[in-house]
């Protein structure tokens, strides 16, 4: 007998009484009036700095003036003119290393606790996670109530990994202190489309 | 005495730091219940989420062999492991057959219950920890005070002097956690982009869709496994549940009953190896649980999703430091895993309980630890590890009670008015 036949064959000659799964059905989630104003507040709680592309503005400009000392700059988006490197053609994630600022692409937010849903859309996904400053774009009218709207929503892609951001890489494992940028990303914007 | 006492007692000798340690934990507990009292349904979330706990163990077979062939489906490679051992010599082989002579890994109490690094690093792997205070308490030789915080037990200057040792700072005398965080980020940061795999544990595994979840603060995990080409997760059998509609349900309770915010920043989702990296193993590690839930008294323990409320709020825990308990686990969920693991070895950590119940009133999934911590202590006899003092007490009592003579003159000798006479009582 395998192990898991071995394990498997414990847990059911153990369980006694089997319970049902509880309908989800009358659970009242907290939905907000303007979802999008929820959304920039929890946000900015969670330490990102959140702008608005000003009708007509220029992504490239505006990034660039948000970052104008950035020398590095990964994305493989194709409105992205500025990069110097692409994720998807480097020969290894560790090229990544280095990078000034990251823009990537969000599917949608969520209003409930600032995170955004970002399924890996490059080969490397450590331009997510590596870079210096981090740069998320996202459509403003795309933003759910809370999570369990978000995870009606969660597709993976045919990368299969997927990450709820919110906010820069933070630790307080220091004697409670709130610092940004532990392992990942420094910085967060978020850049409303 | 038990053997927690007297490390509580010499805990407590330093005055200042267990006041400190006192209002730091009480502090992540209001925090936490800022959150609590911020969502109308938060009691909601928490009956539902006992419940699909309740659920999912009792259908722990089915959701097992769910998950397991969802994620081969995905081109991942299960592993079941029977116990401690296993696991080690499992992660060992995939490492060596992968010629792997470093690994960075993300926080797992899994690997600290199996012991799982100092066994790598006797077989010549080197083990680096990626999450700040669990690579801290690393360096120290020190195992984690708590599930979440796992060096919070350190002052600054203790910190800042272990880095000016390792070389990880450089300006001697700045012990700012501004400053130490971002030495050790630098000093990490080479550790991923040279390791050879990483490894992590999970929040949850989906059976639904063979995912594994796994939420930090730092994007450690993240950084673990988006550089190196190998990674492995190891998750205990009790960390599956359903689907995404469950998983909603614990995603909104776990960092807020943890830390006091509404989310981790990351909460990652890892269904099958990036592009020209390796196939991702998953390790679904038994060592104890499959007989554990057929324990009728203590099973609904493992709905535990390791959030660290139940420590952060115990009067005990909070006066007695993690390093009290004989268990790796501290607090009253501690105390209980404890008692399942070896009820001979841990079964000082019962008296560790005022029976106060403050951690079950905040435990996300509703374990009654209070409860259960009680029901143990009924059952120390069946060990014999009932404190001496109290079996002589029993023994005492019972040979009274059983010889009508000798009670007699026990009571004999007993003052006429025993015990309200002590009391301040009214009409006397
Ligand atoms: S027992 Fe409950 S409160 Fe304690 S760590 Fe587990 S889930 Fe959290």
């Amino acid at each position: 007998m395998s192990r898991k036949e071995e394990i498997l064959g414990r847990i059911r000659a153990v369980i006694r009484e089997r319970y049902d799964k509880p309908s989800l059905d009358d659970l009242q989630a907290t939905v907000f009036p303007d979802p999008l104003a929820a959304f920039i507040a929890a946000s900015q709680t969670a330490g990102s700095k959140v702008v608005e592309l000003a009708t007509g503005a220029d992504i490239n400009e505006t990034v660039r003036g948000l970052f104008p000392e950035a020398g590095v700059i990964a994305s493989n988006l194709p409105e992205i003119s500025i990069a110097t490197l692409n994720p998807d053609t480097v020969g290894s994630a560790q090229e990544l290393n280095g990078t000034d600022v990251g823009i990537i692409r969000g599917s949608f937010g969520v209003a409930e606790n600032g995170c955004i849903w970002i399924p890996q859309a490059m080969k490397e996904k450590a331009v997510c996670f590596i870079s210096e400053n981090l740069v998320i774009l996202l459509s403003k009218t795309e933003i759910v109530n809370n999570m369990h709207e978000a995870y009606r929503r969660v597709d993976l892609g045919d990368y299969g990994y997927g990450t709820f951001i919110s906010g820069p890489s933070k630790t307080a494992d220091i004697a409670q202190t709130l610092v940004m940028g532990a392992q990942a990303a420094r910085s967060v914007t978020v850049v409303l489309v | 005495m038990s053997k927690h006492s007297k490390k509580a007692k010499a805990f407590l000798k330093d005055a200042g730091y267990s006041e400190w340690h006192d209002a730091t934990f009480w502090a992540v507990r209001e925090k936490r219940d800022n959150m609590s009292h911020g969502l109308p349904e938060w009691e909601q979330l928490r009956e539902k989420a006992s419940q699909i706990k309740l659920h999912t163990l009792s259908h722990l077979d089915q959701y097992l062999e769910q998950f397991a062939s969802q994620a081969e489906k995905n081109g991942t490679i299960v592993h079941w492991a029977a116990d401690a051992a296993e696991f080690n010599q499992i992660v060992f082989e995939i490492l060596s057959s992968h010629g792997v002579k470093k690994i960075v890994k993300s926080k797992s109490m899994l690997t600290e219950e199996c012991g799982m690094n100092p066994y790598l690093e006797s077989k010549g792997i080197e083990v680096v920890e990626t999450d700040l205070g669990e690579r801290i308490i690393q360096l120290l030789g020190q195992a984690p005070s708590h599930i979440v915080m796992p060096a919070v037990h350190l002052t600054p200057d203790q910190v800042g002097e272990l880095f000016e040792r390792e070389g990880i700072s450089d300006e001697i005398g700045n012990h700012d956690p501004t400053y130490l965080t971002y030495r050790a980020r630098l000093s990490l940061r080479n550790e991923f982009l040279t390791a050879g795999a990483g490894m992590t544990g999970a929040n949850f595994g989906i059976a639904a869709t063979g995912d594994i979840v796994v939420c930090t603060n730092e994007g450690n995990a993240d950084m673990s496994t988006s550089c190196p080409k190998l990674h492995i997760a190891a998750l205990g059998l009790e960390k599956v549940i359903p689907d995404y509609d469950s998983l909603a349900v614990f995603q909104r309770l776990l960092c807020r009953s943890a830390t006091g915010q509404p989310t981790t920043s990351y909460t990652s989702h890892f269904r099958k190896a990036r592009p020209g990296a390796e196939p991702m193993h998953i390790i679904l590690v038994d060592n104890g649980r499959s007989q554990w839930i057929g324990n009728q008294q203590h099973w609904k323990t493992l709905k535990c999703i390791r959030c660290g409320s139940c420590m952060n709020t115990c009067p005990v825990y909070r006066r007695s430091g993690g390093y009290s308990y004989s268990y790796f686990i501290p607090g009253p969920v501690g105390v209980n895993l404890g008692m399942l693991r070896d009820p001979r070895a841990h079964s000082g950590n019962v008296s560790a309980c005022t029976l106060c119940k403050s951690c079950q009133c905040v435990c996300p999934v509703k374990i009654d630890l209070g409860e259960q911590i009680y029901q143990w202590r009924q059952q120390l006899p069946e060990w014999g590890t009932e404190p001496a003092s109290k079996r002589m007490l029993c023994k005492g009592m019972s040979t009274v009670f059983n010889h009508p003579l000798l009670y007699k003159t026990a009571t004999g000798v007993l003052p006429k008015k025993p015990f309200h006479s002590l009391k301040l009582d009214k009409d006397e």
